[in-house]
């Protein structure tokens, strides 16, 4: 039975007349067991390779050598499909045209699976919406599934589809099951992607070589197991008359979830977390309270993460008036750190856009910014995928300049991992 | 002879575990909280909370009012600067009869908040059930009251011990004030410093317990008491309830009631701001002027020994008492 914790770091005390709470709560999952094994129900995965004719025979190659690694990576009994998409989602295997459309991995399925993607070939063009609807149905088909997980690797825009069409699938498939995505070559938009990624509380990155897709696929997949705990909420409730300002995910990637709120009671919200692991998460929450006469002690909020009807763990964000300055002036320094780092990942973010829409001297400005804060919170590894973008003359103030040759696969990395942050040094 | 009226028996009720923990003390059961939210009478949460508007309440062990008899009622308060209640009260009332206990746990003691509420409940509990009539002669009732308040301190002290972690090398302590009263007697007894003062609405004022204090000491050889209360070991008690007290044997005093007045048992929570038995009537004077309730009389002295500072735990019990010569 996996056991969750939870730790709460903030300044509770707030000056006379103030109203805003901030605070990170850190929650933390141990002994979370193996997905699929924890008696809760059965989980399912759908491996989605793109195999539209811009793959080629190179990344075809690599695609098809690294979805059989994840075949052989998902464990006995685990429901599964594969799909190749192009143009059109197809059903690779199982080879069924209706009914249950996922089977349970063992040693005959595995075969099976491994000889279908042998047969994958590059051809047509991308339509991503149209494979997340395949893999919803897929999932759907099984209805003993608690736990759905996909690995999406894609190479290109997707062509095939409008914006408005792809946004629409992607808002079907909201909660429906959770995606990782990945992309390889430098033909594929990592703001398309990131944006399915974030939707489906998955991960997104950049694969430069080909020859490292199974590697990442094994990886993927390992961690998609370890995930014991197969859906969880995170609960924010707010006394009444509070407002949530917002609430992020700060650790370990950058994910605002405020906009996912789904209301439990009049004080209280839901956030999907998605599947748990042996792992810890940090949250940021913020909250705007009317303010009350020094002195007085109050919650601002019980964060609590749950399964179903089930509270497994519960921080509180306490809120406590005082005429003491030396109380009240201090600033949590793990906020002020998750503060830097949202930040960062804004400043990386919109530097990158600037760029590619031509405007160098927002995009010098926004990416000084985000080398100086990556160097002050010691995120190294932003620091270093910054500084194969700008030349860095002086890293405490922010000044650089953009190279002049930027490679687009350093751009795009830069991109990617700009979500991802670092815990508070010491 | 006019009796004070009453009908409701003296209250049950139970702060916290039991006073027996052989393994010490239990602080595994949540704090009890009030039923409702003070501030927007919204349901309490169990970490005491209010689920609706989120103010924290306090605990009832952080202030707690009693108010058995009409006559007769006390407040428990945590004052404003110590981190919890080390004081508790216990009272019991019925007829003209009533039972008042306030214990005041040491705080460089392990757990005296437990401590001290489970001596003033088992003190309580010896004192409301054992009602002796002696021999008729008054005399004889007060020696047959007396065994009962020796009897009862001794069940507070084992109740101490009871709450002690035998491990403890800090091991729990505290001090003991009561009042036995009877129609119009009043027996009074302490350990340590919580005091028993009576202040009549006419004549001489008077503290009926005797600390068991330096200061008192130095007061015995003379030292006035504004200095010797001032002193830097003036709170340093002599005798005290607990597995290393050498002798709890109490101060007792008996007050024949002829006249109405104000029986007060208090911590030291109060009498740090006023001490002298005539300066506390001089403070309980203007308090007094609306005719307030027993419970209104106490939660006023509390409240003004929070506004004097609050430095300590605050206890005050007050009971109105119609003296035999009184006739309305």
């Amino acid at each position: 039975m996996a056991i969750f914790t939870s730790m709460v770091y903030q300044n509770e005390f707030l000056a006379d007349g103030s109203t805003d709470v901030n605070a990170i709560v850190r929650i933390s999952c141990s002994e979370a067991g193996t997905a699929g094994q924890t008696g809760v129900g059965d989980v399912g995965e759908i491996v989605i390779v793109d195999t539209s004719a811009s793959m080629g025979l190179v990344n075809l190659q690599a695609a098809k050598d690294a979805a059989m690694v994840a075949v052989d990576t998902i464990l006995d009994g685990t429901y599964f499909a594969i799909v190749a998409g192009n143009h059109r989602p197809y059903l690779a295997y199982p080879r069924v045209t209706s009914g249950p459309g996922m089977v349970r991995m063992n040693p005959t399925s595995r075969a099976e699976a491994k000889r279908a993607i042998g047969s994958f070939r590059a051809d047509g063009g991308t339509a991503m919406g149209s494979w997340l609807l395949l893999a919803r149905s897929l999932f759907r088909s099984i209805p003993s599934l608690v736990g759905k997980h996909a690995i999406l690797l894609t190479d290109g825009e997707n062509h095939n589809e409008s914006v408005p069409q792809l946004d629409a699938s992607i808002r079907q498939c909201l909660g429906e099951f959770q995606a990782d995505c990945r992309g390889i070559g430098v033909e594929w938009q990592v703001s398309e992607i990131r944006k399915i990624a974030q939707a489906l509380l998955g991960t997104v990155d950049v694969i430069p070589s080909p020859r490292e897709l199974p590697r990442v696929f094994h990886d993927l997949i390992a961690r998609s197991m370890s995930r014991g705990v197969p859906d969880a909420q995170l609960r924010i409730w707010a006394p009444q008359g509070a407002q949530t300002l917002f609430v992020r995910q700060v650790s370990p990637t950058v994910e605002d979830l405020t906009h996912r709120a789904m209301p439990i009671n009049p004080l209280t919200n839901a956030y999907p977390t998605g599947a748990w692991g042996d792992e810890s998460r940090d949250y940021h929450i913020s909250i705007r309270l009317a303010a009350k006469a020094v002195g007085t002690e109050q919650l601002a909020a019980r964060v609590q993460l749950a399964t179903g009807p089930s509270i497994l763990t519960q921080g509180l964000v306490k809120a406590k008036w005082s005429a003491d300055p030396g109380l009240t002036a201090q600033i949590s320094a793990e906020v002020a750190h998750y503060t830097g780092q949202t930040e960062l990942a804004a400043a990386i973010q919109e530097g990158l856009a600037a760029h590619s829409s031509g405007d160098d001297v927002t995009a010098t400005q926004r990416l000084g910014r985000a080398v100086q804060l990556a160097t002050q919170s010691g995120n190294e590894e932003a620091a270093s995928k910054l500084g194969r973008v700008v030349d860095i003359a002086d890293a405490a103030t922010g000044t650089v300049r953009l190279k002049r040759d930027i490679d687009k696969a350093d751009e795009m990395a830069l991109d990617t991992a700009s979500t991802r942050t670092t815990r508070i040094r010491g | 002879m006019r009796t004070p009226r009453h009908d409701t028996p003296g209250v049950e009720w139970s702060p916290s575990t039991e006073a027996t923990a052989p393994m010490g003390p239990d602080r595994s059961q949540p704090e009890p909280y009030p039923q409702t939210c003070p501030a927007c009478g919204g349901e309490l949460g169990i970490d005491g909370y209010c689920l609706t508007c989120g103010q924290k309440a306090r605990s009832l062990r952080e202030h707690y009012e009693l108010e058995p008899v009409s006559w007769l009622a006390g407040v428990c308060d945590i004052g404003q600067l110590h981190a919890r209640n080390e004081d508790a009260l216990m009272c019991a009332a019925q007829g003209d009869r009533a039972v008042v206990v306030v214990c005041d746990g040491v705080t460089t003691s392990q757990d005296s908040d437990l401590a001290s509420m489970a001596a003033a409940k088992a003190a309580c509990q010896v004192l409301w059930t054992n009602n002796p009539q002696g021999l008729g002669t008054p005399a004889s009732r007060a020696s047959a009251v007396a065994a009962v308040i020796t009897q009862a301190v001794a069940a507070a002290n084992e109740a101490v011990i009871d709450q002690t972690d035998p491990a403890s090398p800090n091991s729990a302590a505290t001090t003991i004030a009561l009042a036995v009263i009877d129609g119009s007697t009043a027996y009074c007894a302490n350990v340590g410093d919580s005091r028993v003062y009576w202040l009549p609405d006419e004549g001489e004022p008077q503290q009926m317990t005797k600390d068991h204090s330096l200061a008192q000491d130095g007061m015995d050889l003379g030292t006035g008491r504004a200095e010797a209360e001032s002193s830097a070991m003036a709170h340093t008690i002599t005798k005290w309830l607990g597995r290393d007290a050498t002798d709890i044997s109490p101060n007792m005093a008996t007050l024949d009631i002829d006249i109405a007045g104000w029986l007060l048992v208090c911590s030291d929570g109060l009498w740090n701001y006023v001490s002298e038995a005539a300066d506390l009537r001089s403070t309980v004077v203007p308090l007094v002027a609306d005719q307030p309730t027993a419970r209104q009389l106490a939660a006023r002295l509390v409240d003004w020994a929070n506004r004097a500072g609050g430095h300590d735990n605050i206890t005050v019990a007050c009971a109105r008492l119609q003296g035999h010569d009184c006739d309305d």
